[in-house]
């Protein structure tokens, strides 16, 4: 498929440069220089005060980074923040691509109606969605508890998600999955829409099961589309804040919930010391750069091009 | 100014140019204003209230009186967000452009924003000034950082003990008059109601967790030779840390819903029925009447350690302060006395339940409006002040405290590790 | 697959959906699966427009209802009687659709850019698109905040406080992905098209403008969602970048007002995201169609 394609790239002298300019404008001006500041700063001792020019800035090389690496909190921090965006991505994906399936097999009104939830989550702003999912699971006002209990399943009672650690990770993941799955669950949708009937509809008479038809039909036709919305969900994933800091309180008892994103926020940006903040976002930066480019390494010796 | 700070900028730009690493560096902004003017638009921003309508009414009256004894002079106002308001002070000190020359603020954030070099000394002003020789000691602390004070008190906020009639009088039990009797009634009421929290406490409710740490003796830090150093890991100040983080358990509060929660959520848990007692305040009540209990409620100030002595509540408040960077500092200041005055208070009082900050004022609003009387008496027997340095800061929004009361009632730490250990965070913060 | 046969199909009337149903049992299953599911995924915010309605003192109650008696629009008014909300709400508009439009159409030329040419550097800026994504937003606002201050003294209303000041980053953050999102559609045009219209003697910029981006728009709309909802729910370069100048505010300014430490409004919180919600399900259900045909021609080749 993609040798095909090449052929039709053309090497346009100066053309693509033209179309590229605005974007490059754009994005070089808003982000590549901020982005360049950031890293600046990272060097730098730059609190309130250096910034509203009350004390002059210093250079202080590594020195935020070793702070930063010499805390032992920073670690554990990184190592949770790690495997919380695995889950999700891996929790998305799954929920977005079975959903995609059960949609195409359903007539029109079942589908526009589940089409319609799912555009509605997410289309909430994520500090009310992740307040609303506090609300539903809250131990003492909350309905889900209730109804546990009424199902029979005592254990609920009074239960409390938000206590232990992995209970109130499982419900951000829960609330992080109901907000973003609707994205892939459309984009695969439309993915399958356009693989011709053909081709499904003899692996079908083949008598595979449905496992094999997206194993061995589906996920390589759709590649391109699940490369985009993997590589989509890690960014997004690896970047959970509102919900975060919402639903656990800034970080669960005593810190247990934090991932980077919110602790980057308490470390520093909540007290002004931006250089630290800027030194755990570059951090960020670079590990979802390791992250995706070893992925796309992958995908390319698989044959893939970018 | 907008030229000289456009210059300052430039000249601390070609400084910083200088060493090789900072070729462009990240930009600062200049200092202070020099000009004072006499004629002019002053601009002030206040918090936006839900409810905001009788507060415009009020400041709308201020500023009229204001405008009418300076002539050539403006001022226009803008509510702002409660929640937007460090972004937006914050950027206010960064850039003199969009700043106004009047703000209010939290009285948390004073230390702070001096440090910034945001706020202006107001000292002679304020000392010279009528109204303010009735201004309560703990409200003046809150505008003092190293002697030096930087706006008016505008109003306060204090919390006291929220019971419900109702079951006190089933249960035949006394309004506690002691901390003694207090936790005791919450594990009477407890073992009698298992449906409902005793006293709902609160992991992240610092608020409600100092008035214990202060009634035992203890202190958040102490201050020597004009620095801080943490005082949370003191004898005194474990033995209220003991006591407060105690009311968690099945007996009072389960640590498994209790240990998150912030002042908001135990109010909540008082208001939909599901708590016996609170602690709550001022700013609670109308939340409170909304709720499931009104009329089977009453308020009391919280009980100290010994027979009728009230433990001290943090007193919690907004000021009014001029910025640094305003070039019509005279006016400003003026401006600051007329919205921050008795007057005005007492205007604030009637219609938004703002108490006053003065002991004068704030005595006859409580004979008028008798809900606040246990707030004005908690107030009277004395309320405390945070730490007044720009650590308190970054110790609040680190969560230090919170994650030491929770560190505790989770069971992962006793509480003299846990205070140990948010004694080194706070003295790390105080050294910054 | 031939990629003719693709355009015309996407050009011209689609398969009906129906088209591998399963057998009558299965299906009926699945439809009953599919309405508890969407129901499941609405629950939440039923909860949230309940809450909104609910009054003041059964949002947050010990027994939880699923339904009110006793229905107040309270919220709503101490959402909709807040000054200048119809303005915030304006501004919202004005800023999300420039967003969408300018970062379409910037887009659109890029995505075309590095899918239809060959140029040194194409890969290094493929990469340099996702890395874009990848900054935290929190961090970057500081040195954005410092850029928009100095360039607003030199251009006029794109500095702080100006509506400027929003559409400009949101321009920036959003375009990385609407470039990414557009490549898959750029390239399911066949060469044989552009090939074909070179024959015909059709200018670049024709073929550009007049034969690709009919061909491309319903990605364009689909792409549009993405960047309309990030920038219509935005509430950090709100809150930084307008500062002095609250005409220029925009919705989550409205909404913020109801958080307050210790005493958080939650009714107004809940009436406030309803209304912010709307405008966005308003928009999917007008895109809802080519949003899904849109998606699709991104697996085509």
């Amino acid at each position: 498929m993609s040798t095909a394609r090449t052929g039709s790239r053309r090497a346009g002298g100066w053309t693509p440069w033209l179309y590229l300019a605005p974007a490059l404008i754009v994005l070089g001006g808003l982000l590549v220089y901020p982005l360049y500041q950031l890293g600046l700063i990272s060097f730098l001792e730059y609190t309130q005060a250096q910034v509203s020019g009350g004390e002059p800035t210093s250079f202080q090389g590594l020195a935020n980074y070793a702070a930063l690496f010499g805390d032992g909190q920073f670690w554990q921090v990184l190592l949770a923040t790690v495997l919380f965006a695995a889950a999700c991505v891996l929790g998305t994906l799954a929920v977005g691509c079975a959903l995609a399936l059960l949609l195409t097999r359903i007539r029109a009104l079942p589908r526009l109606a589940l089409m319609l939830a799912g555009l509605g989550a997410w289309a909430t702003p994520a500090v009310t969605g992740s307040t609303v999912w506090m609300f539903l699971f809250d131990p003492d006002l909350g309905p889900v508890n209730k109804v546990l209990v009424r199902l029979g399943l005592t254990g609920f009672q009074d239960y409390s998600w938000t206590y232990g650690r992995y209970s109130a990770f499982a419900l951000v993941l829960l609330e992080v999955v109901w907000c973003s799955f609707p994205f892939v669950m459309v984009t695969v949708y439309a993915g399958i829409r356009a693989v011709p009937g053909e081709v499904l509809e003899a692996a079908e008479l083949d008598g595979a099961s449905q496992w094999r038809v997206w194993r061995s039909v589906l996920a390589p036709m759709l590649r391109p589309i699940l490369v985009v919305v993997t590589i989509q969900s890690v960014i997004w994933d690896f970047k959970v804040f509102t919900q975060i800091y919402v639903m656990t309180g800034g970080g669960g008892i005593a810190g247990q919930n934090l991932v980077l994103n919110v602790y980057a926020y308490q470390k520093a940006f909540a007290s002004s010391q931006y250089s630290l903040g800027s030194a755990i976002g570059v951090v960020m930066l670079l590990i979802l750069l390791a992250v995706t480019l070893g992925y796309l390494r992958l995908l390319r010796r698989q044959g893939e091009e970018l | 100014m907008r030229l000289s700070a456009r210059i300052a900028a430039a000249a601390t730009a070609l400084v910083l140019a200088g060493p090789a690493v900072t070729a462009c560096a990240p930009a600062t902004s200049g200092a202070g204003a020099t000009a004072d003017a006499k004629t002019g638009t002053l601009r002030v921003w206040l918090f936006q209230e839900v409810d905001n309508a009788p507060k415009e009414k009020v400041v709308q009256q201020a500023v009229s009186a204001f405008t009418a004894s300076h002539k050539g002079v403006k001022v226009t106002v803008d509510y702002i967000p409660v929640e937007t308001r460090a972004p937006r002070i914050k950027a206010a000190f960064n850039d003199p452009a969009s700043a106004p020359d009047v703000i209010e603020y939290g009285n948390t954030d004073t230390a702070g924003y001096v440090k910034d070099g945001g706020l202006a000394d107001v000292s002679r002003e304020f000392t010279a000034w009528q109204d303010a020789k009735d201004t309560d000691p703990a409200a003046k602390e809150s505008v003092t950082v190293d002697g030096k004070i930087y706006g008016a008190p505008l109003f306060v906020g204090v919390r006291a003990l929220y019971y419900r009639t109702d079951v006190f009088r089933d249960l035949g039990i006394a309004v506690p008059t002691t901390q003694a009797e207090l936790v005791a009634a919450a594990k009477r009421i407890r073992a009698a109601r298992p449906e409902l929290y005793g006293l709902a406490v609160g992991g992240a409710y610092t608020y409600g967790a100092l008035p214990f740490i202060w009634a035992a003796g203890g202190e958040l830090a102490a201050k020597k030779d004009g620095t801080y150093t943490a005082a949370i890991d003191s004898a005194r100040a474990r033995q209220g840390i003991a006591a407060y983080t105690g009311l968690f358990g099945d007996d009072n509060c389960p640590a498994a819903k209790c240990a998150r929660m912030g002042g908001n959520d135990t109010v909540t848990a008082f208001a939909s029925g599901k708590a016996a007692m609170a602690i709550g305040g001022d700013f609670n009540h109308q939340a409170v009447e909304a709720g499931a209990v009104r009329g089977k409620y009453a308020v009391v100030p919280l009980p100290g350690l010994g027979k009728g002595e009230i433990a001290p509540a943090f007193a919690g408040g907004n000021n009014i302060g001029v910025l640094k960077s305003t070039t019509h500092r005279t006016l400003a200041v003026d401006l600051m006395k007329e919205l921050a005055g008795k007057k005005t208070q007492r205007g604030l009082f009637d219609a938004m339940g703002f108490l006053p900050t003065y002991g004068d004022v704030r005595a006859e609003a409580a004979a008028r409006k008798p809900y606040a009387a246990p707030f004005v008496k908690t107030l009277e027997a004395g309320a405390k002040f945070v730490p007044a340095t720009p650590g308190w800061g970054t110790i609040d929004a680190s969560l230090v405290l919170p994650t030491m009361f929770q560190e505790i009632v989770s069971g992962r730490k006793d509480v003299g590790a846990a205070a140990g250990a948010a004694a080194r965070k706070m003295d790390e913060a105080f050294r910054k | 697959m031939s990629g003719v046969r693709a355009t015309a199909d996407r050009a011209g009337t689609r398969r009906a959906p129906g088209r591998f149903l399963p057998r009558r049992p299965w299906r009926l299953a699945a439809e009953a699966g599919a309405l508890l599911i969407a129901a499941a995924v609405a629950f939440p915010l039923y909860w949230m427009v309940l809450s909104a309605f609910k009054p003041a003192g059964e949002v947050q109650s010990t027994r939880p209802l699923p339904w009110t008696l006793d229905p107040s629009l309270d919220a709503f008014r101490r959402v909709f009687q807040q000054q200048d909300f119809g303005r915030y709400f304006l501004n919202s508009l004005f800023v999300a659709g420039v967003v969408v439009v300018v970062s379409a159409l910037i887009a659109f030329l890029a995505a075309t850019a590095v899918t239809r040419f060959r140029f040194r550097f194409r890969t290094t800026l493929l990469v340099m698109f996702l890395v874009a994504q990848m900054v935290p937003v929190e961090a970057l606002t500081i040195p954005l905040f410092f850029l928009l201050r100095d360039v607003g003294t030199a251009v006029p209303g794109i500095g702080l406080n100006t509506l400027g000041a929003l559409i400009l980053p949101h321009l920036a953050f959003s375009l990385p992905f609407a470039i990414w999102m557009l490549r898959g559609f750029v390239r399911a045009v066949p060469a044989a098209v552009e090939e074909a219209a070179a024959i015909d003697g059709a200018s670049r910029a024709r073929f550009l403008w007049q034969i690709l981006f009919p061909l491309v728009f319903p990605g364009l709309v689909a792409t549009s969602v993405f960047s309309f909802i990030s920038t219509w729910n935005d509430f950090l370069f709100a809150k930084s970048f307008i500062i002095s100048a609250t005409e220029n505010s925009t919705l989550p300014m409205a909404l913020l007002v109801f958080f307050k430490p210790d005493e958080n409004d939650w009714g107004g919180i809940m009436a406030a995201s309803t209304v912010m919600t709307i405008p966005v399900l308003v928009f999917f259900v007008l895109v809802q169609r080519r949003l899904v045909s849109g998606l699709g021609g991104a697996v085509k080749d």
